[in-house]
């Protein structure tokens, strides 16, 4: 459905998006994870058409956003839509509930006072709010509900693609699985698909059906989750994996000093950006940016040189 | 280690804020101890009251309005809160118990390198001459994992990346040898691998120093990775205490419980998320029974009385009335 071709966003120096190439297919979940500056919410919000690519396509429905005419455009809005980190910062304090879930319909059309309240209560039913949370303020709302509006407001052009920036990073613990599980009911429900990014790799694997791992505004590995996280093939993947905290005392992190420093956006380090933080680089890395190969598992591929070396006649069977 | 006398004992603390729409009972009833070389793990969600059970040892409450109203906090058994401010300042803030805030920046001057800002603390409280003040801050520096820390002590805190301010401000903490160290969600804006790498730090100073740590954070994961001990806090008082892995293996509390049930975890894919329906009560007007009822599975009509605290195990204890059932 959504197609990224070699998108790059540059910000002066900074490669905030560095040649990302993604497919984000109809009805699938693709989880985007990384650390943080690493490029995510650029590339949402490229997707969002809050900024425009320095170089390279977006394609949505094979159609390239650049080459599209205003109605298409005012059309791809309506179906591509956004829930962000912060439901405080991202609800508009001055109005009621009844206005910020209908303000993405008034931008597209003239409905009726009746056939919008009734609009705007069967969403409020949808995320489970009462109707009554209409003529309420936002601030009268917990961190979780306001998750909600947010979500009801996303939904109210039924739209293809929602493009979810931490969802619930925000929200406490306790309220975060309640959003969780009903953004997979409406998933189901609205046949929607979903960008989610996301740095909690236990939500991604448990949320995702594909995952793409960002370093440096570079994918350096996707694939279906659960090759992703069954057989982690980027060393930066594996890396990420064994530093998540288990809520098991047993548990045993990975000796710290393997892990090294995040590199800076501004002067990222040649080659592979992994390459001053990789446990097994060879003299190539620092020198040559490493191509995608394949992975374990249909459509899984890693971007390492080491893995280029070891799988030589995939490689070769994969490129014409 | 509970045997040795603690280093901190907290007993019936009640911290409350006065706002004008009414009085926040931040902290409500809370009994704890720290001993020697132990971490012991506040956790609970925001707005709990676990900064505010931190910041009360310290007394450093919101101005004019926070105020310790109940309770005993003593440190190697001295009462502090009796302590004037001044004594307090001098001899106990940044001292004997040193802290860890959330966001390191808060912590650090933007204005002043990092030289001055880790030297600050010896040369002015310590009394030590500007030479020796810049050697103990290089080797705090190097202690916490600072590379070429005599190369670096001219460089501002905009020069370090996230982890390496966290560590700094931590270098600060650790300085001047306290007793006790409180780390409010230290790992909690930083990412895994760094977060990892802080991790292991703290647990090697504390083995280094023999401190007691008062780790708090809303993070399960960290806290298994980290404490001896946890504590679990919910809407201003502390439901369930007990060595991590009886918390972890054998939670007692249904608050606990839920909250193990909620988090997504690795290799768990696909499982619908066990959700605890509701929030937390307001800490203006808190409910006279237990504070979970309303969104507790297992509330019977007892639970309109505040629970009593039981022991459930060896150093396991619980406050529910239905603590005992085997569920
Ligand atoms: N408007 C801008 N001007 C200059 N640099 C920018 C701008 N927006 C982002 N950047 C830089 O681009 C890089 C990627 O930023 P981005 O916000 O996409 O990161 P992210 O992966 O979403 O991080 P986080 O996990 O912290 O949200 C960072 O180095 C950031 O500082
Ligand atoms: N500066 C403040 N002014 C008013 N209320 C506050 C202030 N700081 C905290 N509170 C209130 O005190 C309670 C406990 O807060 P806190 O200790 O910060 O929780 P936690 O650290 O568990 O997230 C909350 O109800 C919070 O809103
Ligand atoms: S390309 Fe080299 S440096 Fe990069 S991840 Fe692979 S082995 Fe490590
Ligand atoms: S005391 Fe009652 S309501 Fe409270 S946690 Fe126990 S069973 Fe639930
Ligand atoms: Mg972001
Ligand atoms: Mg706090």
């Amino acid at each position: 459905m959504l197609v990224l071709d070699q998108v790059s966003k540059h910000y002066g120096a900074v490669k905030a998006v560095d040649g990302v190439s993604l497919t984000v297919p109809e009805g699938q979940t693709l989880a985007l994870v990384g650390e943080s500056g690493c490029g995510k919410t650029t590339l949402a919000k490229l997707i969002l058409m809050l900024e425009k690519p320095t170089t390279g396509r977006i394609l949505f429905d094979g159609q390239d956003l650049a080459q599209m005419s205003r109605s298409q455009l005012k059309g791809y809005r309506r179906q591509v839509q956004a829930v962000f980190q912060d439901p405080y910062a991202s609800l508009n304090p001055r109005l009621r509930v009844a206005s910020i879930v209908a303000e993405p319909i008034l931008a597209h059309e003239r409905p009726d006072r009746a056939s919008l309240k009734k609009r705007v209560e069967e969403l409020l039913d949808h995320v489970g709010l009462p109707a009554s949370a209409a003529s309420l303020f936002p601030h009268e709302f917990s961190g979780g509900q306001r998750q909600r509006i947010a979500i009801a407001r996303a939904l109210a052009l039924r739209p293809r693609l929602m493009v979810l920036d931490e969802p619930v990073s925000a929200l406490d613990v306790s309220i975060r699985a309640q959003v969780l599980n009903l953004l997979a009911d409406i998933q189901q429900e609205f046949s929607l698909t979903y960008l989610v990014i996301a740095h909690d790799l236990a939500l991604v694997e448990h949320f995702s059906t594909q995952t793409a791992v960002a370093y440096l505004g570079r994918i350096v590995e996707h694939g279906a989750t659960e090759d992703v996280f069954g057989a982690p093939s980027h060393p930066y993947t594996r890396a990420l994996l064994e530093a998540v905290p288990q809520p098991d005392p047993d548990h045993v992190l990975p000796d710290a000093a393997l892990l090294g420093e995040i590199a800076s956006a501004l002067d990222p380090p040649s080659g592979c950006h992994f390459h001053p933080r990789c446990p097994v680089a060879v003299p190539i890395c620092p020198r040559e940016r490493p191509a995608e190969v394949n992975a374990p598992g249909a459509g899984h591929t890693a971007a390492c040189h080491l893995l280029a070396a070891a799988r030589p006649l995939e490689h070769a069977a994969s490129s014409p | 280690m509970t045997a040795l006398a603690p280093v901190l004992a907290i007993e019936g603390l009640k911290t409350y804020i006065h706002l004008k729409r009414g009085v926040v009972r931040a902290v409500d009833g809370v009994d704890l101890t720290v001993g020697a070389g132990e971490t012991l793990g506040l956790v609970g969600e925001s707005g709990s009251g676990k900064s505010m059970t931190g910041l009360s040892i310290l007394r450093l409450l919101p101005k004019g309005a926070g105020k310790i109203v109940a309770g005993s906090i003593r440190l190697d058994g001295e009462e502090l809160t009796t302590l004037p401010e001044k004594v307090l300042a001098r001899d106990v803030r940044g001292r004997r118990v040193a802290m860890i805030a959330q966001d390191p920046m808060t912590s650090l001057n933007p204005v002043f390198s990092i030289g001055d800002q880790v030297s600050g603390p010896f040369r002015y409280h310590g009394g030590l001459p500007r030479q020796e003040a810049r050697a103990a801050a290089i080797d705090v520096l190097q202690r916490v994992r600072i590379p070429s820390p005599e190369k670096r002590l001219g460089d501002y805190p905009h020069q370090f990346s996230g982890g390496q301010r966290q560590r700094i401000v931590t270098a600060m903490a650790i300085g001047r040898g306290p007793r006790l160290l409180i780390a409010d969600e230290p790992t909690t804006a930083l990412d895994v691998t760094i977060q990892a790498q802080m991790i292991a730090l703290l647990r090697r100073l504390q083995q280094e120093s023999g401190a007691g740590i008062i780790l708090i954070t809303h993070d399960l994961g960290v806290a298994a990775s980290l404490c001896n001990r946890i504590a679990v806090m919910y809407a201003g008082r502390i439901v369930e205490t007990g060595p991590v892995r009886e918390v972890f293996r054998n939670p007692a509390h249904p608050y606990t419980r839920a909250l193990l049930a909620a988090i997504p975890k690795l290799g768990s894919r696909g499982r619908r998320l066990v959700a605890i329906p509701g929030q937390p009560p307001s800490l203006i007007d808190p409910p006279a029974g237990c504070r979970f009822a309303a969104r507790c599975p297992l509330k019977v009509s007892a639970c309109d009385a505040y629970p009593q605290t039981t022991a459930v195990g060896p150093n396991h204890s619980v406050a529910c009335w239905r603590a005992g059932e085997a569920v």
